[in-house]
């Protein structure tokens, strides 16, 4: 519980940081959008007069922007990706940071276990994207409201928010398995988010390039698309399986190497 | 009975070297000193001990159980202070310490209390705006504060001013009345002699010798250097016991080995005007060891 309580206490200001950003993102969006809709159907034209790979990496494919639930489906990857830098760099963190600040001389000649050690750490860090999931869902329902003339959306961002939870842990877990392994504590973080960033620009790739669609299991971002979270399609049972997968993987890597790696003083 | 028991203890680090087959035993109630010169393996040796890094082969034992296997356990009753201290930023000294406390089932108030009274240190600065020495004492504190029975310390009196390292020995020898074992590395000699019952002198990952101080004291050379009013025959300090004689006009110096009183005996019987006669330093006794192996 103290390595817990530490943990949260170190990261609080990082995380309200990330919580105003994407507060303040959200509010940006959901501005624009009552900017650009005044008469329902002129932002659909405008967007299907653009080239169709401008229209891809704009995310505007397939959503009716004349409503809201449309709108909020193309800015969800925008919060998404936030979202997941900030896992992906919590997860590095939280695990590397005892050797980059030379800490674990003092931590782990504790009366205290690896495992206890990386059990208490990712705890701090679940709460901590949780806390940043939550509060997005709370502005972009709170927004929601104001901006939707009376479509029902609740629905469909509590969904989006429930893939992007997903999304959380994956990235979160891809940050905590790297940073077990890797020997080289400061690189832990950005070697995470090179590999996230990789997966988004592959996502984006195969939006633009139909031929690319076999590739969409590499990438976590196509498992939780906007546009079947938001269309009867719903959550795919293959994406769910797989993120579980990776989620599993990625977790059990983080304690069998943590344990067995000599810490670096 | 032993507190800890090391035996065939190897770490090799990829190419760079590590330790190689060390083995020791420190009994229970005893300070033992840890020297060799930098980079020797005595912070390897003891982080394998604490379980920060894993032996290559070899194993190791701290009250019978092993120390890698058991490590939270045994960390209950351990100490440790390292030779860098590196705290969590932005907290005050107080807060460190109560978060060091934590991790024991012990309330550590009125010892933590104790001890920065001891060591003169302000509990309610911040970590930061500590000097080295200060942090030192950060670490020499939360390191005894549980009152462990193994006390295990890696170059503990670098950044200490010498009253402070006076203070601090005397709380040493304090825990080790108490019953607590003490293991102590160095690279000084002379700062592990005064301590000490027992060393072990390790050099280049391989340990030379594990002796008690007053045999290592007994077969160690003196150094000595005469001037004297007259040029002397430097045949004259020719007996047993006598290396390195060198003269230079008027000065004479050399090592010696054996019986001190044959020697002032000797010297008392001449006219000097000057003389010097010094501990030889880590390093001497070091060629000393290497000698004695050939």
């Amino acid at each position: 519980m103290n390595i817990f309580m530490r943990e949260m206490k170190a990261h609080r200001k990082s995380l309200i940081f990330w919580c105003v950003g994407m507060i303040v993102m959200i509010i940006s969006q959901m501005s624009k959008y009552t900017a650009t809709s005044g008469d329902g159907q002129s932002l659909n034209t405008l967007m299907a007069s653009m080239p169709k790979s401008l229209q891809a990496i704009i995310g505007s494919v397939s959503f009716d922007l004349s409503k809201l639930s449309g709108y909020y489906g193309m800015i969800f990857i925008y919060l998404a990706l936030i979202a997941t830098i900030h896992a992906a760099m919590l997860g590095a963190d939280i695990i590397s940071k005892e050797e980059r600040d030379k800490t674990s001389e003092f931590l782990f000649v504790k009366p205290v276990s690896r495992n206890k050690v990386v059990t208490a750490k990712l705890s701090a860090a679940f709460v901590n994207i949780i806390i940043l999931n939550i509060v997005t869902l709370i502005t972009s329902i709170g927004l929601a409201g104001k901006y939707s003339k009376g479509e029902p959306l609740t629905s469909v961002i509590v969904n989006l928010m429930l893939g992007m939870f997903v999304l959380q842990l994956i990235f979160m877990f891809l940050g905590t398995g790297i940073a077990a392994v890797s020997n080289n504590p400061k690189g832990a973080s950005s070697l995470a988010m090179g590999i996230l960033l990789t997966t988004f620009i592959l996502y984006n790739a195969i939006g633009m390039n139909s031929h690319l669609e076999v590739l969409k299991y590499l990438t976590p971002y196509k498992y939780f698309d906007a546009k079947n979270l938001i269309s009867s399609v719903g959550f795919e049972p293959v994406f769910m399986i797989l993120s579980a997968l990776i989620i599993l993987v990625l977790f059990t890597v983080t304690y069998v190497f943590y344990r067995r790696r000599d810490l670096e003083v | 009975m032993n507190a800890i028991e090391i035996k065939n203890l190897t770490k090799n680090y990829g190419t760079a070297r590590g330790i190689e087959n060390v083995s020791f035993n420190v009994e229970e109630g005893e300070i033992f000193g840890f020297i060799g010169p930098n980079g020797a393996g005595k912070s390897t040796t003891i982080r394998t001990l604490l379980a920060l890094i894993h032996p290559t082969s070899g194993s190791a034992t701290i009250f019978g159980k092993d120390c890698i296997k058991f490590a939270p356990e045994i960390a209950k009753e351990v100490g440790y202070l390292p030779s860098e201290v590196f705290y969590y930023d932005n907290m005050r000294v107080i807060d460190l310490l109560k978060y060091s406390a934590s991790f024991y089932k012990k309330d550590c108030t009125k010892r933590i209390k104790e001890l920065s009274e001891i060591m003169e240190l302000d509990l309610k600065k911040k970590i930061d705006d500590l000097s080295f020495g200060n942090k030192k004492k950060v670490g020499i504190i939360q390191g005894l504060l549980h009152e462990p029975k193994l006390i295990i310390l890696d170059e503990p009196t670098s950044g200490l001013d010498p009253l402070m390292q006076r203070k601090f020995f005397a709380l040493l020898q304090e825990e080790n009345k108490k019953g607590a074992t003490i293991l102590f590395s160095s690279h000084i000699l002379s700062e592990v002699q005064k301590m000490c019952n027992r060393v072990a002198i390790i050099k280049e990952g391989k340990l030379i010798t594990v002796e008690k101080i007053s045999t290592l004291e007994e077969n160690t050379y003196k150094k000595f250097k005469l001037e004297m009013k007259l040029v002397l025959d430097k045949n004259y300090f020719k007996m047993n016991g006598v290396n390195n004689l060198e003269a230079k006009d008027n000065v004479i110096s050399f090592l010696f080995k054996g019986n001190l009183n044959l020697i002032m005996k000797r010297i008392s019987e001449l006219e000097i005007t000057n003389i010097w006669i010094e501990e030889p330093d880590l390093e001497e006794i070091f060629i000393h060891y290497y000698v004695k192996e050939d």
